[in-house]
């Protein structure tokens, strides 16, 4: 058996951009105002779009439904730290080296947000290795499009899609990470389901697809001895997030998130995630303080190589998550790490 | 003698220099600030209801909340740092003016005072806000 990459390059950029391009090209009849996007119809009795499902276009490491209003600006600070399987002489992790993104997008036409970022800490497949942690400059371009918002009488939830491209820019001379450029590329698809329950509570389901253009694979022989390649890992991966807002007051909200891997991987299957926090909101900031299981603050590379665990994890024999599974020993109890999110708001 | 006037310089020259220091940062006077008559005249098209009431208060929350407090005294934790009084809306000198006015106060904005007519489209909830200023009245 040896060990190889699998290339599988496809044109996953033309995909979104092709659904963004039909999405506009609707009637806007046909599709209810975003829920702050909200136009000014007069008239005081007519229903209207349900206004703040969330209040920030994050919650945690998920998306939300939401998309600002026309115009907005908002600049994303996010931080992950180590985990707190350390304890007091690491101080629950936030000693620990952090993982940072640094985020842009603006609202240019009513519903599409548009927005990038970078990324410091990545996850790749080594060749004829495993899946280990690598610094970036990981790079993403990231589009949201609300399709419809709750409208009491005419729809019950309200559906956004986002969908993230990254590249990730680490200097790779001799190949030993990334054999092709077309293996720096994942991809990320998702379907924003959210419903305004009450005016305090909001629950939202979010399957999801990520893509990456390069996994690891091995050679087995078959009976005529020729060689069939066999994938360690799926090229495509289904989850499934769910998220609630509860709001203590009008600007202060516990957040949960749950995120479930569906697909079943011949190896490295990633772990589940749960996050729990709270959230603080001002006219133009969101803050939440949160602990959680994802590490990479990038939807694809989260959902298929999480390693930390909610329920129980693995204890490596070294500091890296990717040790292989022999070198290590399982462990009870969840292994989470501090997370936090800022954004700030500019409206233009 | 001497220590006489040692001793009452020792509180003086400090409580002049914290005078000197401080008078820098008083409130520089409320210029008057003149409303079209468009708006003057302008009609409050959402009824002052519970739900409207409720609306304004929570978007006063987010707001307006940290600059003109939590009851319009304008003693909110961010007034000091305000070039501009923020007023104080329980008086007659804001309840006075029409809900046209306080609408084109809040959609617009001037120096310290932002715009918010970007960040809140909706102009039924500018109405709901002048609503929940209204409440404010002492």
């Amino acid at each position: 058996m040896k060990l190889l990459l699998i290339n599988k390059a496809k044109c996953w950029v033309t995909a979104p951009v092709l659904l963004i391009g039909c999405l506009l090209s609707l009637n806007g009849n046909l599709l209810a105002q975003d829920s702050t996007v909200a136009e000014a119809p007069r008239a005081p009795a007519k229903v209207k779009p349900v206004k703040n499902t969330f209040q920030s276009v994050w919650l945690g490491d998920n998306q939300t439904v939401m998309v600002p209003v026309k115009g907005s600006m908002e600049m994303d600070i996010m931080h992950r730290f180590g985990t707190w399987n350390n304890g007091y002489q690491d101080f629950w992790g936030l000693f620990a080296p952090s993982n940072i993104r640094i985020g842009l997008s603006y609202v240019p036409v009513k519903k599409l947000n548009v927005g990038f970022g970078f990324t410091k800490t990545t996850a790749a497949v080594i060749p004829q290795a495993t899946i280990s942690s690598v610094s970036g400059p990981l790079w993403d371009g990231n589009l949201k499009y609300s399709i419809i918002t709750q409208t009491k009488g005419k729809y019950p939830v309200s559906v956004s899609y986002y969908v993230n491209a990254s590249f990730n820019t680490k200097k790779d001379p001799n190949h030993d990470i990334y054999r092709y450029n077309s293996d720096r590329w994942s991809f990320f698809h998702q379907i924003l389901i959210a419903r305004k329950v009450t005016n305090k509570l909001s629950l939202q389901v979010a399957p999801s697809l990520s893509h990456h253009n390069v996994v690891n694979g091995y050679y087995t022989k078959e009976n005529d001895s020729t060689l069939k390649i066999n994938p360690s890992m799926e090229f495509e991966h289904f989850a499934v997030a769910i998220s609630a807002r509860y709001k203590l007051t009008t600007v202060t909200s516990l957040m949960l998130n749950y995120d479930q891997p569906i697909t079943r991987h011949a190896t490295n299957n990633p772990n589940p995630s749960l996050s729990f926090g709270i959230e603080f909101n001002t006219s133009s900031h969101s803050f939440q303080l949160f602990f959680t299981n994802f590490f990479y603050l990038n939807p694809a590379i989260n959902n298929m190589y999480n390693t930390n665990n909610p329920f129980g994890y693995t204890d490596h024999s070294t500091n890296d998550p990717a040790t292989p599974e022999d070198e290590s020993t399982k462990v009870k109890g969840g292994r989470f790490l501090i997370g936090f999110n800022i954004t700030r708001l500019w409206n233009y | 003698m001497k220590k006489k006037v040692i001793s009452t310089g020792i509180f003086v020259i400090p409580a002049l220099f914290i005078f000197g220091l401080t008078s820098g940062f008083k409130f520089s006077d409320q210029k008057p600030w003149p409303v079209p008559d468009k708006y003057k005249t302008m009609k409050n098209t959402v009824a002052s209801d519970a739900e409207s009431i409720a609306a304004g208060k929570t978007l006063w929350t987010t707001h307006c909340k940290s600059c003109h407090g939590t009851k319009g005294l304008g003693d909110g934790p961010k007034a000091a740092q305000l070039k501009t009084e923020p007023g104080d809306f329980s008086k007659a000198e804001t309840q006075s003016q029409t809900d046209g006015a306080l609408f084109y106060k809040i959609s617009e904005g001037r120096d310290d005072m932002p715009s918010f007519k970007k960040k809140i489209p909706d102009q039924d909830e500018i109405w709901s806000i002048v609503n929940y200023v209204r409440t404010l009245k002492k």
